[in-house]
């Protein structure tokens, strides 16, 4: 299990620096001078000068490249533009806000996937069977930002029950909470039909194995069935789990758009008509390396859970 | 996510029955009652969006200001009119010739670069297979969303930026379901015999790697049509997508968004759209993997 | 079992509780920046800084009286309680500094302070020249070449040639603590724990999220000082989310409402202020390529655009048809010949004039750069999609290229002629005109041509330098009203901008919020506010 696991990582490895590579590359590919992409245009000569150095732009694509990538490793991401704070700091509250709803909408997602799932998979060809499906297609099918305008024309502005934009201003868990709700639920719509659909098909096969249908004619208790398709399933779960979290925080420019959630999403979009390109380099290269090493998490896990997968 | 394709005695099955086979997907598919009002929705949609010149009552860059976000059922506007006046439903029917050519163009592409590629990195191996793989890991690092807002917003707006932004999405995915498919395929005996036989590499592929593989990967591709509407109306929402005055669901939804306030169902009708047109591609791929029996 | 249930019955019956706790006398804002504007002094975001940032926790030399919403705001003494140009050097003037003020760090303001700021925005080798905040605002001290101490309670500037714009300048020159500067010896640092004078100091900054300031209770004016404990700005670039968050009570007051919701908000309770104030909102086009260089072309966009259909349809009676620089009734309007009344069919005759058919011969596609919200600019997207549809229909093809305000302000100063800025013909930015210099001088002069000033078209018209040098060279101001009036009419027949619309300032007030006055300015007082 060590081998793979050791062999998982060193494959990571050659991932994110190519990952780094395509960041890296952004700041060229915007229109005009680079040294113009990312510092202010009203900036000093001396200071012009001095982010030469640190970028080293006179010198070699490759070797501005290693040094840029020096700095990275270092936690330097280089100074946002608009705010020129470094960009570390601004991309670590964005983080966190963006963690928080990933999580929050993460157990939701899962909850309830997990249990429509099952509830189809155990109940299959039957009405619940089909209504948790029915459930599922709407859920991966909906453009959750389209879902959250609808909810906040729901709940906001017609009800006026729950707040629409923001995390909260005032401290507490409460207005957090009310905050959180409608980006939450909008953001799980996706998974929580991906989920579904995953823990219905894995819980189905299991189901159907001969033994289990032997064991089952046999009368065996249906907890005992039950414990053994989640066990059995978990891998496929833990899997879909993983790769939704990923999605949701990766993914979440679009509901932190509608809600103006102060997330990485945000940010993203916020960078992006400010044309702040080290906040977008910083943006991308943090989450792609959480994506990453979530993967990675993910796949280790699984062979925790289900060791046979490391065999091959 | 590895796609595993059926199991050897199907595919065994399949392989040397072509021609049945696919007249039994035909007949599941033909059977299924979802399948088969998704697949009507589907093709009505896809017929307005190409006869939209002629379906559409108004000019869908025409309008007064004076007009603007007449609700639903007003006078001689049928779905209402949007924030500058224009009609809705004209602009509706334009703007899904938009949308589903900014979407499926990138899944053909994906579709097509990413079967070659796949099949190419799936049956030559060794170091090809190496070098063509771990090239695609590093895009696949980036969910999908991220990964078409960063090329996007690095390039900027426009609808041939966002066919690129997005291809680059697609290609990667195809290309791991391709290579794992042609691989599981590669090893049958059958192929084995064939390469004994003395028959020549672009022989095997095309007549038994190719007929085989296509089917997994055809499913796969259908099931990213959806995100593919949903990516692209995004793109356009953000701001990234479909420059104004264009009409396009994502960026109707963008600009309708200002006037929930007063008129709250006409913001709601681009998003209803992407919703049914992408709910009906999911339905779809849904009964086209039941009938071939892959599973997921 | 049961406990749970109730537990959860309480959750979500807590969830609905729409009405939060609130410290009294604190006042929440929503503005249109999608960021906080800066706080280092020479602030940004345009004048939406000022409003919020600059003129609440800095002051300058002399200031605005916005106590007032029936006349245009008039310049009144600030940090400075007198000033007077010299008799016997025209180029010199001297500035009589207030006594007894303190900044929010306890140190005392005097003329070293000034002189202070002053190196700050224009000595670029002094070691506390702020390079982002000299970029904001040295435009606007274009005359200023100099600064002397005389005493501790005497400045004196020097200007590069005499000229009655000084007070109209030094406005906007913020004084900042040396003192508090020396602490930290770096603008970023600064800008996290600012002093100055103003009516506010800072409490709490989170970049990006929220500004949070209380009442100076020792601030020097004594009928001046804050009604409200506490002051908290909050970005919100989005309409609809500034309207969702008043609606819902996160807000008590916002910039620039949806002009759609304006009849709903006054349903529920919400006051709507409107006034005129000194704000032009155009294309300033780029006068040195096709197809803006040839003037008919530009008179014909004039004559195509819908302003009453923006005016009432679009932005439900929240703006006023531009058909100028300055409105109808300003002293400096004068009488140009040029009436700009929605005639598209003029504006196609001008075409043809200029030799567009506009089928087969069109005059070269325009690129414009836009802002998606930000200070004065009211609803940009809007409402450029509507210009642009009201010029296609005469034949000139405009593609628009949206940008963040700040973005666009920093790309605009930096004129046309940059890598960056290549391939643009305009720019969508809102102007004032509250004083000669800036509705004119930094525009129309061919001395204010980038990087001196602003003038970024280029325009140049000799006969514009002479009125403009005239007007500065006259300090009786019915005299200038009459110049500027001519310099006026001059700019309307050359049409250099699509003039569009004159802004009526629209803000959405919760019924908690009493005692505003909104003048006629691009500035607010905030002192008299009192939330309940």
């Amino acid at each position: 299990m060590w081998a793979y696991a050791g062999r998982r990582l060193l494959l990571a490895i050659p991932t994110l620096l190519g990952a780094s590579i395509i960041v890296f590359a952004m700041v060229h590919l915007a229109p005009g001078d680079p040294i113009a992409a990312v510092m202010p245009a009203e900036s000093s000569q001396a200071e012009i000068e001095a982010t030469k150095r640190a970028y080293g732009f006179d010198k070699p694509l490759a070797v501005q490249y290693l040094v840029w990538l020096g700095r990275v490793a270092q936690g330097d991401l280089g100074k946002s533009i608009a705010t020129r704070r470094a960009v570390i700091l601004d991309v670590r509250d964005a983080l966190a806000n963006s963690l928080v709803l990933a999580l929050s909408s993460s157990l939701l997602a899962f909850a309830l996937g997990l249990a429509l799932g099952l509830l189809a998979a155990f109940r299959q060809g039957r009405a619940l069977d089909k209504l948790a499906s029915a459930i599922a297609v709407v859920g991966v099918s909906v453009p959750h930002y389209w879902a959250g305008i609808i909810l906040i024309i729901i709940f906001s502005v017609q009800l006026n029950w729950l707040p629409a934009m923001g995390a909260a201003d005032d401290p507490g868990v409460l207005p957090y909470l009310r905050h959180i709700t409608l980006p939450t639920v909008a953001l799980a719509l996706i998974p929580l039909g991906v989920i579904t659909r995953v823990v219905r098909s894995a819980a189905l096969d299991i189901l159907n194995q001969e033994f289990v249908l032997a064991l089952r004619a046999k009368g065996l208790a249906a907890r005992r069935v039950f414990a053994h398709v989640v066990k059995n399933a978990a891998p496929q779960i833990l899997t879909v789990l993983g790769l939704q979290f990923g999605f949701q925080l990766g993914g979440s420019v679009l509901v932190e758009a509608v809600f103006s959630w102060p997330g990485t999403g945000y940010l993203l979009n916020l960078a992006i008509f400010q044309r702040d390109i080290p906040v977008l380099q910083g943006v991308i290269l943090v989450l792609a390396t959480f994506f990453v090493l979530l993967n990675l998490a993910v796949d280790l896990l699984q062979t925790v859970v289900d060791p046979r997968i490391a065999r091959h | 996510m590895a796609i595993t394709t059926a199991r050897p005695d199907e595919l065994a099955a399949r392989v040397t029955a072509p021609m049945s086979y696919w007249r039994t997907v035909a007949w599941r598919l033909a059977r299924d009652p979802a399948t088969l009002v998704a697949g009507a929705v589907l093709v009505l949609i896809v017929l307005s969006a190409v006869l939209a010149p002629w379906l559409a009552p108004y000019d869908p860059n025409a309008g007064s200001i004076r007009l603007r976000l007449a609700p639903v059922g007003a006078p001689a506007h049928l779905l209402g009119t949007d924030e500058q006046g224009r009609d809705m439903l004209s602009r509706l029917l334009w703007g899904g010739r938009m949308t589903l050519v900014a979407a499926l163009t990138p899944v053909v592409i994906g579709f097509v670069l990413g079967t070659g590629l796949g099949v190419l990195a799936g049956y030559v191996g060794g170091l090809t297979n190496t070098l063509v793989m771990r090239t695609m890991d590093i895009f696949y690092a980036f969910p999908a969303v991220l990964l078409a807002i960063a090329i996007s917003g690095a390039l900027g707006p426009g609808l041939p930026n966002t066919l690129i932004s997005l291809s680059i999405v697609f290609v990667p995915r195809v290309v791991r379901v391709a290579e794992s498919a042609t691989v599981q395929v590669k090893s049958l005996e059958y192929i084995a015999a064939a390469r004994a036989s003395g028959a020549g590499v672009r022989a095997i592929v095309r007549h038994h790697l190719l007929a085989n593989v296509l089917g997994p990967i055809l499913v796969f591709a259908s099931t990213q049509v959806s995100l593919s509407i949903i990516l692209a109306a995004g793109l356009s929402f953000l701001g990234l997508g479909v420059t104004p005055p264009a009409a396009e669901w994502g960026l109707m939804l963008n600009t309708l968004r200002q006037s929930i306030y007063v008129n709250a169902v006409v913001p709601a009708l681009p998003g209803l759209a992407i919703f049914v047109t992408s709910m009906a591609f999911n339905l779809l791929s849904d009964g086209l993997r039941d009938a071939m029996e892959i599973r997921a | 079992m049961r406990r749970v249930v109730i537990l959860l019955l309480a959750a979500v019956l807590s969830l609905s509780w729409t009405d939060p706790v609130l410290a009294q006398g604190t006042l929440r804002i929503g503005m249109t920046a999608s960021d906080i504007p800066y706080t280092g002094g020479q602030t940004d975001n345009g004048f939406e800084g000022f409003r919020f940032v600059g003129y609440q926790i800095y002051e300058p030399l002399i200031a605005w009286d916005l106590t007032r919403g029936d006349r245009l705001a008039p310049l009144v003494p600030g940090l400075a309680e007198s000033w007077e140009v010299r008799r016997d050097q025209p180029t010199k003037w001297v500035f009589k500094l207030r006594k007894g003020v303190t900044f929010h760090d306890g140190s005392p303001f005097n003329a070293d302070a000034v002189v202070f700021s002053y190196e700050s925005i224009k000595k670029k080798d002094a070691p506390h020249f702020d390079s982002y905040g000299s970029g904001q605002v040295s435009f606007r001290l274009a005359s200023l070449t100099g600064i002397t101490k005389i005493d501790d309670h005497t400045v004196e500037f020097e200007t590069n040639k005499p000229t009655s714009f000084v007070p109209y300048q030094v406005c906007y020159m913020l004084i900042v603590s040396p003192t508090q500067w020396n602490k930290v010896k770096d603008w970023r640092k600064f800008a996290e724990q600012p002093s100055g004078t103003g009516p506010f100091r800072v409490t709490k900054f989170v970049p990006r999220e929220r500004l949070e300031l209380e009442a100076n209770r020792s601030y020097w004016d004594a009928k001046r000082r804050p009604k409200i404990d506490r002051l908290v700005l909050l970005p919100m670039p989005e309409p609809t989310t500034r309207l969702a968050a008043l609606r819902s009570g996160q807000v008590d007051w916002i910039e620039v409402p949806p002009p759609d919701s304006i009849p709903q908000l006054k349903g529920g309770g919400f006051s709507i202020t409107l006034n005129s104030y000194p704000h032009n909102w155009t294309h300033t086009l780029r006068l040195d390529k096709e197809p803006w260089s040839n003037k008919l072309v530009r008179k014909a966009a004039n004559y195509a655009v819908d302003r009453v259909g923006i005016c009432k349809s679009l932005l439900n009676d929240t703006c006023t048809p531009a058909t100028g620089v300055v409105y109808k009734g300003h002293p400096w309007f004068g009488k140009p010949k040029e009436t700009y009344d929605y005639n598209p069919a003029k504006a196609r005759e001008l075409l043809r004039q200029a030799g567009f058919d506009g089928v087969t011969k069109r005059p070269a596609r325009a690129v414009h750069l836009i802002s998606t919200s930000g200070s004065g600019q009211m609803l940009p997207l809007a409402m450029n999609e509507l210009i642009q549809k009201n010029l296609k229909e005469v034949g000139i093809d405009v593609d628009l290229q949206p940008v963040e305000w700040n973005t666009l302000l920093t790309r605009w100063r930096a004129g046309f002629k940059t890598a960056e800025n290549e391939g643009l013909n305009a720019w969508n930015i809102s102007w004032n005109f509250l004083e000669p210099w800036s509705g004119f001088g930094r525009f129309f002069h061919s001395k204010a041509v980038v990087p001196v000033a602003v003038n970024t078209m280029p325009y140049i018209n000799p006969e514009a330098d002479r009125l403009i040098d005239e007007a500065e060279r006259t300090f009786d101001v019915g005299k200038q009203n009459e110049i500027l009036a001519r310099l006026h009419e001059l700019v309307v027949d050359d049409a250099p901008w699509i003039f569009v619309v004159h802004d009526q300032n629209p803000r959405a007030l919760s019924a908690r919020v009493k005692g505003f006055v909104q003048p006629q300015s691009w500035f607010v007082d905030l002192t008299s506010v009192t939330v309940r």
